[in-house]
């Protein structure tokens, strides 16, 4: 693999989460809105992300605990298979995922015959998380060192930069994506890891994808139009980044 | 057998896991943890805290583990409370309160509490809480009991104490109660190392098989439970008529029963009565302690079953999980946590289910091998005990950083 030297290195963290029973729980889907309109965005983005941290073994059946709770335990599979499709790509933000939750149950609601109530003991227990992140010693300046950390870092680093990173950076991309385009330069490798769909894969699958991704674009060898349009405009206007 | 290190475990969990978890007892080093709890032998709780201990130690962590030290009066009533939180109904009178309450008062004159973390387990030590305002370090509370259902007369004298604590730990989100206080969720583990999850020879598990007269000619369909009703060893019995008519197996229920307990003798006698004339149909009663047997027993297995009515958490689903066994269990307590339906393992209602599905498992070996493999990874992440150390460190960091929910380190 060609070796090209970042600009700034790629500091590798890793994240934590301490998990904490809110006190709410829900025993049918009305009860179930009335929470999820109220509930701190910490609970909504574990319930939606958990699956995803948890299982990186294996692709779960559903893609959130509420699906999932609706599924099982209501047995209103309308509103799960609703649920389970919402595509977590098109969110940056939670208190639009939150109102894409809400409408979706209103909404069957607004048509359901009867409400049900969960079995005993299986009332929706409303989580949120807590995260502890901290620097790992993977600090890296080239793609080669990149996909080498990748490989020895855990599953949490993994989730952390590239889940979290869509909410903490408030837009459709991930920090790999981001460190590749700003210090490498490298736009196609970061297009094409922005447009990998995680959801739909395990963790280890979406590492793996990464540094396949990484090994066959080593570096732009010809640069797409687009790229060489946001570099000279990036000289022309001396700024780092192309205004938003 | 060498002392096992944290080091070990990289073995069986993932490595890079047990790096993360050093890399967050680094922010911990110099603080100091005190374990309190009512006995040193015997019990969950003393298991847990003789193999965590160490591996605290190995981190750089200094713990103390006390005991509480107290007469027949208060452990008669601490185990009227215990019964009295997982719903049963018990007489408690002003006495036993009384006893409660001088008991934890004379161990808080002998003990001393320097530390910077103070876990507290279970009710007994619980109103040692009394001390708080003489130390400076932070108190936790660790629930180990199902108070999904509590006698709300204990819980009520019990959460006075209780709500005063920084923080609280229950096994199940269903277990957890209306607190002042945080309240997190940490999950029971297993030992991978431990006598009753540790490979096994093959010579190992057939002495044991050997010692309880169970042939291997047939597939063997194994629970692991006390003879207590609420386990439905009767339940197994009928499932296990319903399997013979079309599938030719062995069932196996092991367990063992405290000599104070007269309902599990008389489970054990109804048990044994249904089943005088089912040679295919085993009943063993194991001594305390059987630890490698109940391993043995459960590797040796085709299909585990817990087939409870009620359950705590479950950790004998957890140790048939571990052992990549396919689970067929009752969809009560901590199972589900354990057992997602048709990935880890299969969940039933009945006896007719669990036959029903024993029977389609036992047609189809690869869906049994798939779900084994699943179950296995699923406690791999989830329920060893490296995940409750992690947790543990989480929740001191935590405290550290009270009201915050991103914390930067």
């Amino acid at each position: 693999m060609k070796v090209e030297r970042a600009k700034e290195p790629f500091c590798f963290i890793t994240s934590s989460m301490l998990v904490e029973i809110t006190g709410k729980k829900a025993h049918h889907l009305k009860e179930f809105i009335q929470m999820l309109k109220q509930i701190d965005e910490s609970s909504i983005f574990y319930h939606v992300h958990r699956v995803f941290r948890e299982y990186s073994f294996a692709p779960g059946q559903y893609s959130n605990d509420f699906a999932r709770w609706v599924a099982e335990d209501l047995e209103e599979g309308t509103l799960a298979e609703q649920l389970a499709s919402i595509n977590l790509r098109d969110y940056t933000d939670i208190n639009s995922l939150r109102a894409k939750l809400v409408d979706l149950v209103e909404n069957y609601l607004m048509n359901a015959v009867e409400i049900r109530r969960a079995p005993a003991g299986r009332e929706f227990y409303f989580l949120r998380s807590l995260e502890v992140i901290i620097p790992t010693s993977h600090t890296v300046w080239t793609l080669k060192e990149f996909c080498d950390a990748l490989n020895r870092v855990g599953m949490r680093s993994l989730y952390y930069h590239f889940f979290d990173a869509r909410l903490r950076l408030g837009h459709k991309t991930n920090d790999f994506s981001n460190w590749i385009r700003t210090s490498l330069d490298n736009e196609e490798l970061a297009q094409k890891i922005d447009e990998i769909d995680p959801y739909f894969m395990t963790m280890d699958q979406l590492k793996e994808k990464i540094i396949s991704l990484c090994c066959e674009i080593k570096e732009p060898s010809v640069p797409s139009l687009a790229t060489l349009f946001v570099r000279l405009a990036k000289q022309f206007m001396g700024k780092k980044k192309w205004p938003r | 057998m060498a002392k096992i290190k944290l080091s070990d475990y990289a073995k069986v969990a993932r490595p890079q896991n047990i790096d993360e978890i050093m890399l967050l007892a680094e922010r911990l080093q110099g603080k100091t943890i005190k374990m309190v709890n009512s006995t040193n032998t015997g019990g969950g709780v003393a298991e847990m805290l003789h193999r965590i201990i160490p591996l605290y130690n190995d981190l750089g962590l200094k713990v103390k583990w006390d005991v509480i030290k107290g007469n027949n009066a208060f452990f008669n009533t601490t185990k009227a409370f215990h019964n009295a939180l997982h719903g049963k109904k018990e007489e408690i009178t002003q006495a036993m309160l009384d006893a409660y309450v001088e008991t934890n008062e004379d161990n808080s004159k002998e003990l001393t509490f320097e530390e910077d973390y103070i876990v507290i387990h279970d009710p007994q030590p619980a109103a040692l809480i009394n001390l708080k305002d003489k130390t400076k370090g932070k108190w936790i509370w660790r629930c180990h009991i199902d108070t999904s259902h509590p006698d709300p007369r204990v819980w009520d004298f019990l959460n006075k104490y209780v709500s005063r604590y920084d923080a609280s730990i229950f096994s199940a989100p269903s277990f957890a109660k209306e607190l002042p206080i945080p309240q997190y969720l940490i999950y029971p583990s297993i030992d991978p190392f431990a006598d009753k999850n540790r490979e096994l020879s093959q010579s190992e598990i057939n002495d044991v098989l050997r010692k309880y007269q169970i042939p291997t000619d047939k597939p063997i369909i194994t629970q692991v439970s006390r003879f207590d009703y609420l386990k439905d060893p009767l339940g197994i019995f009928e499932t296990y008529k319903l399997v013979r008519k079309h599938v030719n197996c062995r069932f196996v229920y092991a367990g063992g029963t405290a000599s104070d307990d007269p309902e599990g003798t008389q489970v054990l006698h109804e048990l044994q009565e249904r089943a005088a004339n089912e040679p295919d149909f085993h009943i063993l009663l194991l001594p305390n302690f059987a630890d490698v047997a109940v391993n043995a027993l459960q590797r040796a297995s085709t299909i585990v079953m817990q087939k409870s009515l009620r359950e705590g958490f479950g950790l004998t689903v957890t140790e048939a999980l571990w052992k990549a066994k396919p689970v067929v269990a009752s969809a009560v307590g901590g199972i589900p946590l354990q057992v997602i339906p048709n990935f880890t393992g299969v969940l039933v209602h009945s006896a007719e289910g669990a036959a029903y599905q024993i029977r389609y498992l036992l047609n189809n070996p690869a869906v049994m091998k798939k779900l084994g493999e699943y179950g296995r990874e699923h406690v791999r992440e989830k329920f060893l005990m490296t995940r409750t150390l992690r947790n543990y460190l989480l929740l001191f960091l935590s405290l550290q950083h009270p009201g915050e929910g991103l914390i930067k380190l």
